[in-house]
């Protein structure tokens, strides 16, 4: 094992993610591939914590957890206050906020 | 030397290929509940490479926090809305597509790039962590409240404003509360 098994794992998740994000249409499916690629961040974090022995990137991945909690608790009210208003949560469909 | 015999990279192959399975399930299926459920086991398996990196507080929280606490929000989003099926890839918009996809391979091929020129730069294998300490909570304890004091009470915040602002965004207003009762 070495780090870059890890960072490749990492870099895969991370590209599972962006193709959920982009090719998905549902608001739900989006969010869950956004905690996908904060995920992915974790790992590539922790692993080069444990090559250099500090505990600096455990830190840093205990914020992205708890801002991912955070995030997901907004990220759904808001989609749920949006299916109230439209009926429905294709996010093709959402364009009130377009120019 | 920890964390680099054979059985060590058996148990990498498998929690990664759960992993990347369990992914690859999320971003395929049509039915939403299915989709939480492989984030669900997503979730498990990448806590399960936080243990094979020494990380067994964070794998833990990852647990309590992502395969309980976020997962249970997801749930309840995907009863309310109850919704069974969603259209599993868009078709319109080729030309946009076009582009993502484009754009997915150059990022791939830039992130491959980097991890070639880490690869060589470490060739080194993880070797074991100083002392018995690592990962641990108290050692993750010490080093937060010593070194990122602010960070830790700034994310007590963010999240102080993050339920809040939830349940103003998501609480029904008044009209939308007669909407409902007239239909």
């Amino acid at each position: 094992m070495t780090i870059g098994h890890f960072l490749v794992l990492s870099a895969v998740l991370f590209g599972i993610g962006i193709v959920g994000v982009l090719m998905r249409r549902n608001a739900l499916i989006v969010m869950m591939s956004i905690e996908l690629m904060l995920n992915a961040a974790n790992i590539a974090l922790i692993a080069f914590a444990r090559q250099h022995g500090d505990m600096a990137g455990h830190a840093f991945a205990f914020v992205v957890i708890a801002v991912a909690a955070a995030e997901a608790a907004v990220g759904l009210a808001i989609v749920v206050a949006v299916f109230r208003n439209r009926r429905q949560v294709n996010v093709d469909e959402l364009t009130a906020l377009r120019h | 030397m920890e964390g680099t015999g054979p059985v060590e990279a058996l148990l990498f192959w498998l929690f990664a290929l759960l992993t990347v399975g369990g992914s690859l399930f999320v971003i395929t299926r049509r039915n939403l509940v299915a989709a939480t459920m492989g984030l669900v086991g997503t979730f498990f398996a990448i806590a399960a490479v936080y243990v094979m990196l020494f990380a067994h507080f964070l794998a833990a929280i990852q647990v309590l926090v992502y395969a309980g606490a976020v997962m249970v929000l997801f749930v309840f989003v995907v009863m309310i809305l109850n919704r069974e099926e969603d259209e599993p890839w868009a078709l319109s918009g080729l030309a946009g597509k076009g582009v993502a996809t484009v754009a997915l391979v150059y990022l791939l091929v830039r992130v491959g790039q980097v991890l070639w020129r880490v690869r060589e730069a470490a060739p080194a294998a993880l070797e074991a962590v100083n002392g018995h300490e690592f990962g641990t909570t108290r050692a993750l304890g010490s080093t937060l409240f010593r070194s990122y004091l602010f960070p830790f009470e700034a994310v007590s915040v963010v999240l102080l404003v993050a339920v809040v602002g939830a349940i103003a965004v998501a609480r029904p207003t008044r009209r939308h509360a007669e909407q409902e009762d007239a239909r």
